[in-house]
């Protein structure tokens, strides 16, 4: 059985890799690689596989999740330059398949700890046309 | 690492499900208010799912504007404002259901798919209460 909970954060990024040239940020990113920076609303979507307890009828305590989200995911990427302030974009362009892959790492640890349920996937939509999903897969 | 992008489109066009293998009667059964001999139409959204590994440099799996192109010349523009029954190949023999008109999106899609991300799935809204999934 999965279970998903959405939460939102408010970032700024600037799409641009340092290994390409300017021509080329311009023709692979298009208006995102305004080097002043740009943001979304970025809506997460965890979805956690497991079954239910047969004593509380949950597949994991979702009031420990939303503060496992809000302490490792939320307090990082909310309000941010992502460029800047997190560091797993040190080096590497905060698209919006990363941050899906950089959310996974921080969470997957974090979900269960008696090891029942486990991260399932991560999706990450940056508009309403676009998301990303990852499931940990290398 | 191999993550699945998803990208949203749509379009408008007109149809009516009237199938030939039927009487009047039975397609008016099956079919309802949409068998209208004078069609009706829709917003179609459409939802294409594209997987690959992320690229160590641009952190891209897919490139937006290739996939946005390719949607368009395939699917968008040959589709968009149309009578789907009346101008669009496939429909002079099979009704343009939502189910039809996925497969014929995909099909349309796999013609001309280059090498690289793969094409996972493809999502179509009729309404936002009836969607139609196939898998790439």
């Amino acid at each position: 059985m999965i279970i998903s909970k959405k939460v939102e954060f408010a970032a700024s990024h600037i799409c641009r890799s340092p290994k390409l040239s300017d021509a080329e940020n311009e023709r692979v990113y298009g208006a995102a690689a305004n080097p002043l920076s740009h943001g979304h609303n970025y809506v997460v979507e965890v979805a956690i596989e497991g079954e239910p307890d047969p004593v509380t009828g949950m597949i994991l305590d979702l009031k420990r999740l939303k503060d496992v989200l809000e302490d490792r995911v939320l307090a990082v990427y909310d309000h941010r330059l992502l460029n800047r302030e997190v560091a797993a974009f040190e080096g590497v362009v905060p698209t919006v398949e990363n941050i899906a892959i950089d959310i996974w790492s921080r969470l997957e640890e974090h979900i269960d700890p008696s090891g029942r349920a486990r991260l399932y996937s991560v999706r990450v939509h940056e508009t309403n046309e676009l998301f990303v999903e990852y499931r940990g897969e290398a | 690492m191999k993550v699945y992008v998803t990208r949203s489109y749509w379009f408008s066009a007109t149809h009516r499900l009237h199938s030939a293998g039927l009487s009047d009667e039975e397609n008016r059964v099956v079919y309802g208010k949409c068998n209208n001999p004078h069609g009706h139409g829709h917003n179609y959204e459409i939802e294409v799912t594209v997987s690959g590994p992320v690229d160590p440099v641009t952190g891209r799996a897919v490139s937006l504007d290739a996939l946005d192109m390719l949607i368009d010349r395939e699917v968008l523009s040959p589709l968009r404002y149309r009578n789907l029954n009346e101008e669009v190949a496939a429909f002079r023999s099979a009704v343009p259901t939502t189910e039809n008109l996925a497969s014929e999106v995909a099909r349309r899609l796999h013609t001309t798919w280059p090498e690289g991300p793969k094409l996972e799935k493809i999502r179509i809204h009729e309404t936002d209460r009836n969607i139609c999934e196939i898998s790439g």
